[in-house]
């Protein structure tokens, strides 16, 4: 359906809807000629430009400074007011964004482009598709057979440090992120002299993966850069999962996390550098998880 | 929620570092000391960047209060504030190795005194590694104001309080609105800028005595004393301080009673409330009997003064949590904060003291260009002998939190900064946004780790501040940072 079609149909809704009895009479066979159509050039505000924290809409608050100073704090869905018993239209319109970009950043894939710019090979998990992803989280933790091969292949073996990047549950967040984190902590681990492996990237890739990816290239660490699933304040978040000598059924403890890696929370590229030193500490100490003490 | 649990109704902490931290006030007629302890603490979840602050402070010893030896006018005596110090520390229990960070700060007329920057320096070096000098009027301002808790009580009132520090020789006001700093002043109002010794007069202030003259009341060395003229000119004083709070017009005479030709306080925010500290503070809250000279001055009088004037009385009264020992409160537990905690630094290159900021205005910043010509622009003035001396180039990093941006920042820096790298002295960058260890990183890389490069953020700076960096604490995530300014990031 073209534009014009669409066009002329939400012209045809909205005459119907205007309809009142006595223009009902009149509206047979010309309901085109409603001049109450004309189509505006402007935009409406962008509704994901607001900024949370500082919005404050209660009508009549007993002390609404303070409200707004402690709302500064955190982005958090209060002081929003109401109509009635609901939202008001643009906190509403606002919650239903946020819930749209979430679920956009589970359901779209990482830009092939991008991954390439970043310098980044893709290999994909046992998952043929997002639904797969989505139900089978076992699939997600085991990489294809030609996956497998062309990590064996293409990365540098026994680097003592074997750094990946994956989707997980937020494309968004790679995106977002990865073009400042993986620079900033490649530079990391140059400026401590630490060798680092070939970097690729992962398609549908659950935590648990970088396993086999450190049992294939033999690192002494692995560390992936990985989106996280997505919240209403943000769909951008990323971690980065560590672990010192991972092996495939090891417990979840040994892993070291670093989350909330985004603009508003550790900006990327400084999350970069902190992730070089848990690197080093981790090579220092070998051990990580529960076992490191960082 | 902070890691932690209750034992026997009080918060424990996991996590926790406890630092101890001395403070050491020469003040114009008395010298104190207090040990405090600050407790650090990661607030952030293990699966996140720490997030390393200072949450709380503790005053666990206070000296007692010394009249400061003095030589001569115009001269300290130095090994009796030694002297002093050292005895202190041995009633403590304390020494100088165990102190973590601190600052000795000399205050009032004091440090007009001849050799009031030897001895400071001398202190420092006595009392600990990282026990930093200093010394100013707006300085002062801001640690008694803390010391008092009017920053604390401004923020959790909700509104404007001035904190009048009256002590010997000056009166420190620091202005804070819900617990940011608002402005500083300081004027030359003291209990002690008239002295009496037998019944008679045997010093005044000159602008004391010009302020007394000028509503014609004539006081001159070696009369009586007459408290009733005395209390007279006490109440002149006082209503000095109501113009300097805005509370009244200022007359004629006010303009001439800032110290150094300083600048008053800003007109806004309005002031809501007082809190009073110094020696005449508890003269104005608890008005002593008996004879009013006994302290061989005129502090029992203006405290009464202060409290009677008509015009101070217009704004609330606060209690102050600290009165006569605001100052080495302050000193002692207000001036260290913690810098940020991703971080680069040389930990043998620490601790580092009294280091000039090279600071690189918020607009010279927004170009790179910009930005490396201020740098070589101000680098022959840290060049005393053609040499570079040890400096710290900051700038607030703002805007600039991207990879890309963050390695133009870093080549802008080293190819302005040649003198710093070509010296001996490690490369000290400080900016407030929170990019050190990816700029630290970027400087490093970029100096083919030849150069030790200490890069630290969140500490706000200005120009002509100067800088102590100590050394690393928290597990080696943070170093304590003494930034001498007015500025304070808290």
């Amino acid at each position: 359906m073209d534009e014009k079609d669409l066009r002329s149909i939400i012209e045809q809704v909205l005459t119907e809807m205007n309809m009142t009895p006595a223009r009902a009479a009149v509206s047979d066979g010309a309901a085109g000629a409603a001049p109450a159509s004309a189509v505006e050039d402007g935009c409406i505000p962008d509704i994901t430009e607001v900024d949370i924290r500082r919005q404050y809409l209660v009508e009549d608050p007993e002390n609404g400074e303070d409200f707004a100073e402690l709302k500064a704090n955190a982005p958090c869905r209060l002081g929003i007011g109401k109509a009635g018993a609901r939202y008001k239209t643009d906190p509403q319109l606002q919650f239903r964004a946020a819930h749209s970009a979430a679920q956009d950043a589970v359901f779209s894939d990482v830009d092939a482009e991008f991954v390439e710019r970043m310098g980044l090979w893709t290999v994909q998990t046992q998952c043929d598709s997002k639904d797969t992803y989505l139900t089978r989280p076992d699939l997600g933790r085991r990489l294809s057979a030609e996956g497998a091969a062309a990590v064996r292949e293409k990365c540098k073996k026994n680097p003592t440090v074997q750094i990946y990047v994956s989707d997980g549950l937020s494309s968004a967040a790679v995106a977002a992120n990865v073009g400042d984190l993986l620079p900033a902590l490649m530079q990391g681990l140059q400026s401590y002299k630490i060798d680092v492996g070939t970097p690729f990237f992962v398609k549908y890739g659950r935590v648990g993966v970088m396993d086999e990816i450190s049992e294939i290239t033999g690192a002494e660490v692995t560390c992936v850069l990985i989106g996280e699933r997505p919240g209403l304040i943000t769909a951008e978040s990323m971690s980065a999962y560590i672990a010192y000598k991972a092996t495939m059924g090891m417990p979840e403890a040994r892993r070291t996390v670093l989350s909330n890696i985004h603009r508003a929370g550790t900006i990327p590229a400084e999350a970069g550098a902190h992730i070089a030193e848990i690197i080093k500490i981790m090579l220092e100490k070998k051990a990580s998880g529960t076992d490191l003490k960082l | 929620m902070r890691p932690g649990f209750f034992f026997s109704g009080k918060r424990v902490n996991l996590l926790h570092e406890v630092i101890l931290s001395v403070g050491i006030d020469i003040g114009t007629s008395t010298t104190q000391l207090i040990f405090s302890r600050l407790t650090i603490e990661n607030r952030a979840t293990s699966y996140t960047v720490p997030r390393i602050d200072i949450v709380e402070k503790e005053v666990v010893y206070r000296s007692k209060i010394y009249f400061t030896p003095l030589k001569s006018a115009t001269e300290i005596d130095a090994e009796a504030v030694k002297k002093i110090v050292r005895e202190e520390y041995r009633a403590a229990g304390m020494t100088p190795g165990e102190l973590r960070t601190g600052a000795v700060i000399i205050t009032g007329e004091t440090a007009r005194k001849r050799n009031a920057n030897e001895v400071l320096a001398a202190l420092s070096d006595l009392a600990g590694d990282f026990v930093v000098a200093t010394a100013g009027p707006d300085l002062e301002s801001v640690l008694s104001a803390r010391g008092a808790g009017a920053d604390a009580l401004s923020k959790r009132e909700h509104t404007v309080i001035a904190n009048l520090d009256v002590g010997g020789g000056t009166s420190n006001i620091a202005l804070y609105e819900k617990g940011a700093l608002r402005g500083t002043s300081c004027l030359d109002i003291g209990g002690r800028l008239i002295k009496v010794e037998q019944d008679r007069l045997s010093y005044i202030y000159p602008k004391i005595r010009d302020l007394a003259r000028s509503h014609g009341i004539s006081i001159s060395v070696g009369e009586a004393a007459d408290e009733k003229k005395l209390y007279a000119v006490c109440r002149l004083m006082a209503a000095q301080l109501a113009q300097a709070l805005h509370l009244i017009q200022p007359d004629g005479d006010h303009a001439g009673l800032y110290t150094n030709a300083g600048r008053p306080l800003p007109e806004t925010p309005r002031i809501r409330g007082v809190t009073y500290s110094g020696g005449v503070a508890d003269c104005v809250y608890q008005p002593p009997g008996g004879d009013v000279f006994r302290y061989g001055d005129v502090g029992v009088l203006l405290g009464r003064a202060i409290r009677e004037d008509p015009d101070l009385g217009r704004v609330e009264r606060y209690e102050a949590l600290e009165t006569i020992r605001a100052t080495v409160v302050g000193a002692g537990t207000h001036t260290t904060e913690v810098s940020g905690s991703t971080i680069r630094y040389e930990r043998n290159k620490l601790p580092i003291k009294n280091v000039p900021i090279l600071k690189v205005s918020e607009e010279e910043e927004a170009s790179l260009e910009t930005l490396k010509a201020s740098i070589l622009d101000q680098m022959p003035l840290y060049m005393p002998e053609g040499k570079a001396e040890q400096i710290a180039i900051a700038f607030t990093g703002e805007k600039r939190t991207g990879f890309a941006e963050i390695q133009a920042l870093a080549a802008a820096v080293t190819e302005s900064a040649k003198e710093v790298i070509r010296s001996r002295h490690p490369l000290i960058v400080v900016v407030e946004n929170d990019i050190g260890k990816a700029l630290g990183n970027a400087l490093n890389v970029m100096l083919q780790h030849e150069k030790d490069v200490i890069c630290i953020d969140g500490i706000k700076t200005l120009s002509g501040d100067y800088i102590d960096i100590g050394e690393p604490i928290a597990g080696g995530q943070v170093l304590p940072v003494v930034i001498k300014t007015l500025i304070f990031n808290s």
